[in-house]
């Protein structure tokens, strides 16, 4: 018998299983993605041609009609114009067309930005501050209160999309960024809350205590001492917060059309000539990822450091 | 450095439990001032209230004759040793000891806070750990950082909650000669928890021994062990522990129980004769566990002693030194 590893720990078998099967998941997983990725790259035709070209020459078509707002032209009017300025233009005039102006997606893109970062932000912050009093100080029906924070989350939001647009209209805030993130915190901080909580009630209080006898309030310690240890709990509450505000579709489709609209809503209407432009909206789809991709792998440390490993000894 | 009183002090924990049934008591500008009891006789709920982390029910605490029942513990300017080490985790051990320096309270200038954190770094050994995370020390290190954060200030009171308890025997020794050496340099005043012998005899100017949030008696650790006013007490100090016996056992008169400490009985001849239960050699001492009328009494002599088991042994007591008791547990004193 191999003696020479612990009973607990797994042997390089089941370690090897283990990884092929999460091999095989992520594969599976990706595939729509990479295809999504790869139709951005291809040009109109390759698209939709069948059968699915897996191997094609690149093209970044999908990404100027993207950022761009087109028109047909004839040819001799495409020839009366003077020789193309740059790249994007040349491709476009291959394509009998001429760039009219910018397209809105770089405004929505950024309404998306504001919005999920905002209210990621404001449910993390007021989550904390919340989940901190729950879990040190004697609130009154503190069960039921939290009972009831909970139960926020135990219809879907949209189910009261009605009342929420006509108080929306009411107050002014249909269509506003500042609207769109109060009602993500909503939505959100339920959620913030409940997991904040379980990782306060982690927090030893002696650091607190310790922190106010050396001269400090209690909401100075709260920053100082209890924060920074949290910040493992932070750090997956504000992907769960940043995930659902920047794909929530629903909503955004109900209650913004100009100024507030969001990129969820406005990647769907990309709409070509002849039918749908693929590889724009595979273009449009791509970038959307990038942001929650890039903000999960900064946080990614921090859920996988321990929390406050061996420095108090209970 | 202040002097501390605390006056008529209760406290309960929600509204039912008592805490804390009258404590009053003094603590002099510079005295080493040690509580002693078991567990859940008070001893920290005594200290928590002192720096303002419990609110009590009624009673005053007092630094120098000033009333600060009501204020924050920030403003108190105490500092508090935790049984755990509460070193804040995300801090180096420079930050650490620099932690209380900086706070809203004090501000100090990072030159002056350098000064400072270096100084008690070398008294504490600690100065080739300044650079480390609170995380990568030793458990005894981590203390030494702990009590260094509190005497890294002078505040009005220093507070410790059985600072040495989590250590090894070997380095809760030395950092008690530390600590001692410390507070004589300082002039420190300290309100320090235990419930070890070894630390409260040592350590210690004064004695308060608490019973189930009662004060019982406040002395010096010599009056504490000679001179205990009750049973109770009288068990707190020694090693072997007291005997307390009958006190028909000796026909003393009017007395419920006697206590008699094992180094009070003479050995080899007396009017009274036992069996031997046990011997342990101890090294510098020898304990002998005696069956005396079906009771269990512990001598301890000097140096090693010899004796087999059930062996006929004869032995005698110091009657100037034995400690009478009525039925209540209490003392009886004599004219």
């Amino acid at each position: 018998m191999d003696t020479s590893r612990s009973y607990l720990e797994p042997s390089s078998f089941s370690k090897k299983m283990a990884a092929a099967i999460i091999i095989v998941y992520a594969v599976i997983t990706l595939i729509p993605i990479s295809w999504m990725v790869m139709t951005s790259f291809k040009n109109v035709d390759s698209a939709i041609s069948y059968p699915p070209e897996v191997l094609f020459e690149p093209s970044l078509e999908g990404y100027v009609n993207l950022f761009t707002n087109r028109s047909r032209q004839s040819q001799e009017y495409l020839d009366s114009l003077p020789a193309p300025e740059n790249w994007y233009e040349e491709l476009v005039r291959s394509r009998e067309m001429v760039i009219t102006g910018p397209s809105k997606f770089l405004g929505r893109y950024s309404n998306s930005m504001i919005i999920g970062f905002g209210s990621t932000f404001a449910s993390v912050f007021l989550g904390a501050l919340a989940a901190y009093a729950f879990s040190r100080f004697r609130v009154p029906l503190k069960d039921d209160l939290l009972f009831f924070i909970l139960s926020t989350r135990m219809f879907p939001p949209i189910a009261v999309a009605v009342p929420i647009f006509i108080m929306y209209r009411k107050l002014g805030l249909g269509d506003t960024h500042l609207g769109m993130i109060i009602l993500y915190t909503v939505v959100n901080l339920s959620l913030a809350v409940w997991l904040l909580k379980g990782f306060m009630d982690e927090i030893p209080k002696e650091y607190e205590e310790a922190a106010m006898i050396d001269g400090y309030s209690r909401l100075q310690a709260f920053f100082k001492v209890v924060l920074p240890q949290a910040m493992t709990g932070i750090a997956a509450t504000a992907i769960f917060c940043m995930i659902f505000s920047w794909n929530e579709y629903a909503f955004a489709v109900l209650l913004t059309q100009f100024n507030a609209q969001t990129a969820p809503p406005f990647i769907p209407t990309i709409i070509g000539e002849g039918g749908l432009d693929w590889p724009a909206i595979g273009a449009g789809t791509t970038l959307f990822l990038l942001p929650v991709m890039i903000f999960t792998i900064i946080l990614r440390k921090h859920l996988l450091r321990g929390i406050t490993f061996g420095a108090v000894r209970k | 450095m202040a002097k501390v009183e605390l006056k008529k002090l209760f406290k309960t924990y929600n509204k039912k439990i008592k805490a804390l049934e009258d404590i009053n008591l003094t603590i002099e500008d510079g005295q080493f001032f040690v509580l002693l009891g078991p567990s859940g006789a008070g001893k920290t709920t005594t200290l928590r209230c002192i720096a303002g982390l419990e609110k009590i029910d009624s009673g005053d605490v007092l630094f120098n004759d000033e009333n600060i029942t009501h204020d924050q513990p920030a403003s108190r300017d105490v500092s508090f040793v935790f049984q755990q080490y509460s070193l804040y985790p995300h801090y180096t051990v420079y930050e650490n000891l620099a932690f209380p320096l900086r706070s809203p309270m004090r501000k100090l200038p990072e030159e002056e806070i350098k000064n400072k954190v270096e100084k008690i770094a070398e008294m504490l050994k600690i100065t080739s750990k300044l650079k480390n995370k609170a995380t990568e020390l030793s458990g005894g290190e981590m203390q030494r950082v702990a009590i260094g954060r509190a005497l890294v200030r002078e505040p009005n009171i220093y507070l410790m909650d059985e600072p040495l308890s989590s250590l090894d025997a070997k380095l809760r020794e030395t950092l008690r000669v530390e600590l001692k050496n410390i507070q004589l340099n300082l002039n420190a005043t300290i309100l320090y928890v235990t419930h070890d012998q070894a630390e409260a005899t040592t350590l210690a100017d004064k004695i308060g021994v608490l019973k189930e949030g009662k004060i019982v008696q406040i002395g010096t650790p010599e009056e504490i062990y000679e001179n205990p006013n009750s049973i109770y007490v009288s068990q707190r100090l020694g090693s072997p522990k007291i005997n307390i016996l009958p006190g028909s056992l000796f026909k003393l008169n009017n007395t419920a129980k006697i206590g008699l400490r094992p180094e009070n009985i003479e050995l080899g001849n007396g009017p009274y004769e036992g069996k031997v239960i046990s011997t342990e050699n101890l090294g510098s001492e020898t304990v002998v566990a005696i069956n005396f009328q079906d009771n269990e009494i512990l001598a301890s002599i000097q140096g090693s002693y010899k004796s087999s088991i059930n062996e006929k042994i004869n032995f005698d007591i110091n009657t100037n030194k034995v400690l009478k008791f009525d039925k209540g547990d209490q003392r009886i004193y004599e004219r």
